[in-house]
C-alpha cells in the first residue's frame, strides 16, 4: 500500500525460533524468510504453533531462543532479551508490524472511526483532524465509509474485522500479520474480509497470513508454509505445497481440510 | 402505644430539633462526599498499581496487595480512634498536619476523612480490580500491538471499560461509606448521630435519632434505586438489539 515493494530486500527473517509455555514446546526451531511485498500463508492443524509464530514476530510472546530480524535489525538478541517492557525492540517492532486477531478485539467503547484514530493520536502523535481523515479514508477503503459512527456491537463480525484491519493499517505498518481472521466469522461473511486482504496483497503489502482458507492461500499467497508440532514441515509456491505436497503430514492435513 | 410513638416518632419534637439535626447531617454529607471522592480516586490508584506488569514492579504489587488486605481486615472504628489519638501525639509533624484545620473544618473531621479514605480506598480498589479483570485480555493485546504503552492502554482502553462495568458496585460501596461516617462520632465530630444522640441524652426522647435515620434514607434510598437501574442497564447492554448505552 505504501509503495515500498522491493522484491530483493528481506523484510523478516526468523532463525531457530523456540517458544515454550511451561513444559509445552510450542515452537521448536522455526526458520522463515519473508521478502518485502511477499504474501506468506501459514497452514497447519490447530496447536501446530502458527498463531504463536505470529505472536513471536510482534513480540506479544517474545521467543526464548533464536533470533528474529525485522528489516535487517535483530529484534530479540538471544535468550531472555526482547522481553523487556522498555526495550527499544518493542517500539521498533510495533511501529512496523500490524496484527489482526481472530476475535477482532475492537475497542467496544469507541466508534469504528475512534477505533482507527485512537492509536494514531496516542502513539504516532497525529492531530485529531489528520487522524480522522486517515481513519475515514481507510474505513472507506474497506467498504465501511457509512459506518464511521457505529459502535462495534452494532456491526457484523465481517464488518468488525474490516474495522480491525483498517485500525492496523492506520499505523502505516510495513508488515501485516493475520491470525485466523476469518475463523470466528459466519461463512457468508468470510468473503468480504478475504476480499480486503486480497486487495491489500495486490497493492504490495508484506503479509503473513495464518489461515484455514486453502482457496485464499492458493490464489493469493506467493509462498505457502505448512507447520506441524512447532516446526515448518514443508514450504514452497502454493501449487507445489497445496496441490503436490511431498510430506506425509502435509498430505494428511490437506486431505482432511479439502475433504469437506 | 402512645408512649412508643412519643419516644420514637414525636413529630412536634422532630420539628423543634429539625435545624439542629439537619446541621449535623450536613456535616455527614460533607464527610461522605469528600471521603467518597477521595476513596474513589485512591482506590483507582491502588488498583492501577496492582496491575503494573513485569518483574520490576513486583515490589509495588506486593506492597499494594498487602495494603489492601490489611485495611480491609481491620475495623474502621479502630482506625478512626488510632488516627485521631495517634497523629496529634506525633511531635515531629508540623502543627498543620498534627491538628489540621483546613477549610475551616476541625481536626476530627479530617481524621475521619483520612480513616474512611484509607479503608474504603482498599475496598474500592478491589471493585476496580474486578472490573479490570472482566475486560478481555485481547483488549490489552490489541492496544499494545498498536504500539500503545501499558499506561496508555490502561488509560484509553482498559480503565474506561472497567469503570463502566463497576459503577453499580462502586455506588454500593459509597452507600456503605455514607453510613459508616457515623463512626466518626466516637472522636466527637458533631455529625448527625452525635447531635441526635446528645439530644436523646438530654431529653430522653429518641425521635431526633429517628429523624437522623430518615435523613439517611432520603439519601440512600434513591442511591439504591439508582444502583438497581444501573445494573439492569448494564445487563441490557449485552442483550441483542438493546439500545446502546451512551458514555458515562
Amino acid at each position: 500500500m505504501q509503495g515500498q515493494v522491493n522484491s530483493s530486500g528481506s523484510m523478516l527473517s526468523l532463525r531457530g525460533v523456540c517458544k515454550r509455555f511451561g513444559d509445552l514446546e510450542v515452537l521448536r526451531g522455526v526458520d522463515l524468510e519473508v521478502k518485502k511485498g511477499e504474501v506468506v500463508c501459514v497452514l497447519g492443524p490447530s496447536g501446530s504453533g502458527k498463531s504463536t509464530l505470529l505472536r513471536c514476530v510482534n513480540l506479544l510472546e517474545p521467543p526464548e531462543e533464536g533470533d528474529i530480524h525485522l528489516e535487517e535489525r535483530s529484534i530479540c538478541r538471544g535468550p531472555g532479551s526482547g522481553t523487556g517492557e522498555q526495550s527499544w525492540e518493542l517500539d521498533f517492532v510495533r511501529q512496523r508490524v500490524g496484527i489482526v486477531f481472530q476475535q477482532f478485539n475492537l475497542f467496544p467503547h469507541k466508534t469504528a472511526l475512534e477505533n482507527v484514530t485512537l492509536a494514531q493520536e496516542k502513539v504516532l502523535g497525529r492531530g485529531a483532524a489528520e487522524a480522522r481523515k486517515k481513519g475515514a479514508e481507510l474505513l472507506e477503503r474497506v467498504g465501511l465509509g457509512d459506518k464511521l459512527g457505529e459502535y462495534p456491537e452494532r456491526l457484523s463480525g465481517g464488518q468488525q474485522q474490516r474495522v480491525a484491519i483498517a485500525r492496523a493499517l492506520a499505523m502505516d505498518p510495513h508488515v501485516m500479520l493475520f491470525d485466523e481472521v476469518t475463523s470466528a466469522l459466519d461463512p457468508e461473511l468470510v468473503k468480504e474480509v478475504l476480499d480486503v486482504m486480497r486487495e491489500l496483497a495486490e497493492e504490495g503489502m508484506t503479509m503473513i497470513v495464518v489461515t484455514h482458507e486453502i482457496g485464499f492461500a492458493r490464489e493469493v499467497a506467493d509462498r505457502v508454509v505448512f507447520m506441524d508440532e512447532g516446526v515448518i514441515i514443508e514450504e514452497g509456491p502454493p501449487a507445489q505445497v497445496i496441490d503436490g505436497p511431498r510430506e506425509e503430514r502435509t498430505k494428511k492435513f490437506l486431505g482432511l481440510v479439502l475433504a469437506h | 402505644m402512645q408512649e412508643f410513638i412519643n419516644q420514637f416518632f414525636d413529630v412536634g419534637f422532630m420539628v423543634d430539633h429539625f435545624d439542629e439535626v439537619l446541621e449535623g447531617f450536613w456535616v455527614t454529607i460533607q464527610l461522605s462526599v469528600l471521603s467518597g471522592i477521595l476513596a474513589l480516586i485512591w482506590g483507582l490508584i491502588l488498583a492501577t498499581l496492582r496491575q503494573l506488569p513485569g518483574k520490576g514492579f513486583l515490589p509495588v504489587r506486593v506492597v499494594t496487595i498487602a495494603y489492601i488486605d490489611v485495611f480491609r481486615g481491620i475495623p474502621l472504628l479502630l482506625l478512626i480512634v488510632l488516627i485521631a489519638g495517634g497523629i496529634p501525639a506525633l511531635e515531629f509533624l508540623p502543627e498543620s498536619l498534627r491538628l489540621p484545620q483546613w477549610l475551616g473544618k476541625p481536626d476530627n473531621f479530617w481524621f475521619g476523612v483520612l480513616a474512611i479514605t484509607i479503608t474504603y480506598g482498599a475496598y474500592m480498589a478491589e471493585v476496580y480490580r474486578s472490573g479490570i479483570e472482566a475486560v478481555p485480555g485481547g483488549q490489552m493485546e490489541a492496544a499494545r500491538s498498536l504500539g500503545m504503552s501499558h499506561g496508555q492502554a490502561m488509560r484509553n482502553v482498559i480503565l474506561p471499560q472497567a469503570v463502566r462495568k463497576v459503577i453499580a458496585p462502586l455506588l454500593n460501596d459509597f452507600i456503605a461509606l455514607t453510613k459508616d461516617t457515623t463512626l466518626v462520632s466516637v472522636i466527637a465530630l458533631s455529625e448527625v448521630t452525635l447531635v441526635a444522640s446528645d439530644i436523646q441524652s438530654e431529653t430522653f426522647n429518641s425521635s431526633a435519632l429517628v429523624l437522623g435515620a430518615l435523613m439517611f434514607l432520603a439519601v440512600t434510598l434513591p442511591l439504591a434505586r439508582l444502583v438497581d437501574k444501573l445494573i439492569s442497564r448494564e445487563q441490557g447492554r449485552f442483550t441483542r438489539g438493546a439500545p446502546r448505552v451512551e458514555a458515562l
